[in-house]
C-alpha cells in the first residue's frame, strides 16, 4: 500500500495572533463536528476530517493511464494561533473489481484510493512527487489548497498580516519497511518526502509530515525576512523594523517534534543531523537577536555620547 | 494591496505605466506582482521583455486560470526570466517581481458567471497574502474584466483596493478619463450594481496623466515663441478642463512626461537607461519613483 499527501503551511492572515477562543469558529468547516484544541506545548488546533470523492487518473512517472476512484482526507490546522496548514492524502489499494462500484463502497472506506487496474507503487510515488506531471491527474494539492482559501476567508481574520509570506507544498509519499525519512529541498515552493514505517499506517506518520512541512516553513520564512533586512547594508534602525515581525510572531513556535508519536520521533532525529533544521534555525535566531543587541547598544552609545 | 489600472481609451500608456510603478516598488524593496487582465492582447511580457510570453504564455495563464481549466495561473519571475540582462539579476534589497501573464490567442471574456468571480476572489486573497503590491492591468474601455473586478474585489472588503484611471493630456482623453468613471455603466455605476459603495469607491479612484508636455520644459527652448504662448495657453485650458470634470489637481496621483523611450518602445525604464545610455529622461524615472511611493501612501488617498 503507498500513501501520499501534499500539505501546505501558510502564514493565518491576520494581523494578531489568534486567541484559542476564535480557532474554533475559524476551523469550523463542517457543521456539527468538534475542532480538536490542545495547548501544551503549544497551541494547536485541528479541524475535522472532510472528504473529497474523487474518480481520476493517478499521476504516473511512465504516464501510464492509472485511474483510481475513492476519497481523500484533508485537515485543516492552527499552530501558535499564526500558521495554517491545510493537508490531504490517500491511500492507495487495489480494486477488487475491475470497474466501478456503487459511492456507497467508496465512501465506507475514507481516505482510500482504489486503482482500477495494473500500477506500481515505486511508478505512482514517482510520478506524485514530479509536482505536475502534463495532463490532468488527482491533485490533493488543490483540495489542500482550496480548504485553506476557505479558513484564510473566516469572518473572524482581518486578513492583514504582520508580513508578507509565501505558503510551501510538502509532497509526500509513506510506505511501510524499514523506518527512514528523506527530505528533498526542491526548487521555489516544492518539497519533497519519503517515508517508510514499521507496521501499520497510522495518522501519526500524517502528524509527521505536516510537522516537518511546519517547520520547514518557519525556517525558510524566517530566512527570507533574514535576506531582506539587509543587515550591514542597511541602517540599522531599517534592519531592526525588518527583523521585527519575525520575533513578533514566529521565533517562539519552533517546537520539531512536539506533536509526533514516541515511535516515529527517531525520523525527526534522523533530519536533525542531516540537514539538521534546528541548527540552520537556531543561528538564524541568533542572528536576529544579536542585531537587536547590537542596535540597542548603538542607539544607547549615542545617547550617553552625543555626537 | 489591490491596484487596478485602468483607461477609457487605447494608447494610454496604461500598461507600460503600471509596469515601471510595479519595477520601481520592487526596487524599492517590496514583493510586487503583476497580472496582465488585458485579455484581449496580452503583451505585458513584452514590457517586461519575458520571451515566452511575449504575447501570452501557452502554459495556462490568468484566462485559463478564470475560465476553470487550470488550477493555478503561470507565474514567472522576472528577476530570473527576463531576457534584459539589466532585469536579470535582483538588485540586493529588492523585492519579488512576478508577472502573471494572459494567454497567447485569449480573448475578451463575452461575459462572466459566478464561479468565475469566486475564482478571482481566491486568486487576489492568495495573492495579496504573498505581496505588497498586487497591480492588475485591465484592457481600455469599460471590459468585462473590469467588472469581474469590481465583483471580485466588492466580495474582499478586509483587502485595501485602489483604482488608477490612464489618460493622455488631451480635451479627449480628460472628457473620456471622466466618462469612465462617473458616466453611465462607468466604473461607478458598474461598482454600486456590484456591491462597492458608491462614495467609498470614488475615494479610490485617483487619475494619472501620461505622456505629459510641460510648457516650461527645459527641451521646449528650441520652440518658437508663438509655439510656447500657445503651449501654455492649451495647457491652461486643459486643467481647467480637468478641474470640471473631476479629474484635475486633487484627484490626480501623478503624471509622468513625455518620454521618447515610451513613445516608441513599452518597456521598463532601468537606471542604465538613464545613467548609461541616456536614452531616457531622469524625470521619467522620478515620476515613476514618484507614483510608486504615493499608491501606497494614504495621505495622497484622504477623502477628497
Amino acid at each position: 500500500m503507498l500513501i501520499m499527501g501534499e500539505v501546505r503551511t501558510g502564514l493565518l492572515q491576520n494581523s494578531a495572533e489568534v486567541p484559542e477562543s476564535d480557532l474554533s469558529s475559524v476551523l469550523g468547516l463542517l457543521a456539527g463536528e468538534r475542532v480538536r484544541i490542545s495547548r501544551r506545548p503549544i497551541l494547536h488546533a485541528l479541524s475535522p476530517d472532510l472528504l473529497t470523492g474523487v474518480d481520476c487518473l493517478l499521476p504516473s512517472a511512465a504516464q501510464a493511464k492509472i485511474r483510481g476512484v475513492g476519497t481523500v482526507v484533508s485537515r485543516c490546522s492552527i499552530t501558535g494561533g499564526r500558521v495554517v496548514q491545510s493537508s490531504s492524502y490517500v491511500r492507495v489499494t487495489k480494486a477488487e473489481t475491475g470497474h466501478r462500484l456503487p459511492w456507497s463502497h467508496y465512501l465506507a472506506r475514507p481516505g482510500v484510493i482504489e486503482v482500477l487496474g495494473k500500477a506500481a507503487a515505486a511508478d505512482l510515488a514517482d510520478g506524485f512527487l514530479a509536482f505536475g506531471l502534463p495532463g490532468e491527474h488527482l491533485d490533493v494539492g488543490s483540495i489542500s489548497d482550496r480548504l485553506m482559501d476557505t479558513v484564510q476567508a473566516a469572518e473572524s481574520l482581518d486578513r492583514a498580516s504582520p508580513f508578507r509570506s509565501t505558503q510551501t507544498r510538502l509532497r509526500w509519499v509513506a510506505a511501510s519497511g524499514e523506518p527512514g525519512v528523506r527530505f528533498v529541498l526542491g526548487e521555489g515552493v516544492e518539497r519533497r518526502v519519503r517515508i517508510t514505517y514499521e507496521g501499520e499506517f497510522s495518522t501519526a506518520v500524517l502528524d509527521l509530515c505536516e510537522d516537518l512541512a511546519l517547520h520547514d516553513w518557519l525556517l525558510t520564512t524566517l530566512l527570507v525576512i533574514v535576506e531582506r533586512a539587509r543587515i550591514g547594508a542597511a541602517p540599522r534602525a531599517e534592519v531592526s523594523a525588518r527583523l521585527a515581525p519575525a520575533v513578533d510572531a514566529l521565533l517562539h513556535l519552533w517546537m520539531p517534534g512536539a506533536r509526533i508519536h514516541p515511535s516515529l520521533a527517531p525520523l525527526w532525529e534522523s533530519l536533525e543531523l542531516a540537514p539538521g533544521f534546528t541548527r540552520q534555525w537556531q543561528s538564524l535566531v541568533e542572528r536576529v537577536r544579536d542585531q537587536f543587541a547590537v542596535n540597542t547598544l548603538a542607539l544607547l552609545l549615542r545617547e550617553t555620547n552625543p555626537v | 494591496m489591490l491596484v487596478f489600472a485602468i483607461s477609457d481609451k487605447g494608447g494610454t500608456g496604461r500598461s507600460v505605466t503600471s509596469s515601471n510603478i510595479v519595477y520601481r516598488r520592487a526596487l524599492q524593496g517590496q514583493d510586487v506582482c503583476y497580472l496582465d487582465f488585458d485579455f484581449g492582447s496580452p503583451t505585458v511580457g513584452a514590457i517586461f521583455r519575458v520571451s515566452g510570453a511575449a504575447r501570452g504564455t501557452l502554459k495556462g495563464g490568468l484566462h485559463r486560470y478564470l475560465e476553470g481549466e487550470i488550477a493555478e495561473p503561470t507565474r514567472i519571475d522576472v528577476w530570473v526570466e527576463s531576457d534584459r540582462d539589466a532585469l536579470r539579476s535582483k538588485p540586493p534589497g529588492a523585492g519579488q517581481m512576478v508577472l502573471f501573464p494572459g494567454d497567447e490567442g485569449g480573448a475578451e471574456f463575452p461575459t462572466f458567471e459566478g464561479e468565475m468571480v469566486e475564482r478571482c476572489v481566491r486568486l487576489f486573497a492568495k495573492l495579496q497574502e504573498q505581496f505588497d503590491l498586487v497591480m492588475v492591468d485591465l484592457s481600455a474601455g469599460r471590459s468585462h474584466a473590469a467588472l469581474l473586478a469590481l465583483a471580485a474585489t466588492a466580495r474582499l472588503p478586509k483587502i485595501p483596493c485602489r483604482w488608477l484611471v490612464f489618460h493622455r493630456w488631451t480635451r479627449q482623453h480628460i472628457l473620456a478619463a471622466d466618462g469612465l468613471v462617473t458616466g453611465t455603466h462607468g466604473l461607478l455605476d458598474a461598482g454600486e450594481a456590484h456591491g462597492h459603495h458608491r462614495a467609498l469607491l470614488a475615494d479610490r479612484i485617483r487619475f494619472v496623466r501620461t505622456a505629459v508636455l510641460d510648457p516650461g520644459a527645459a527641451e521646449l527652448d528650441g520652440l518658437r515663441d508663438t509655439q510656447k504662448t500657445w503651449l501654455s495657453e492649451f495647457d491652461r485650458e486643459l486643467r481647467e478642463l480637468a478641474s470640471r470634470h473631476g479629474v484635475g489637481r486633487t484627484s490626480m496621483l501623478g503624471k509622468v512626461p513625455l518620454d521618447p523611450v515610451l513613445q516608441w518602445r513599452e518597456q521598463l525604464i532601468t537606471d542604465e537607461d538613464v545613467q548609461g545610455t541616456m536614452i531616457a529622461n531622469v524625470e521619467t524615472v522620478v515620476a515613476f519613483d514618484e507614483l510608486a511611493k504615493k499608491i501606497v501612501d494614504d495621505a495622497a488617498w484622504e477623502g477628497l
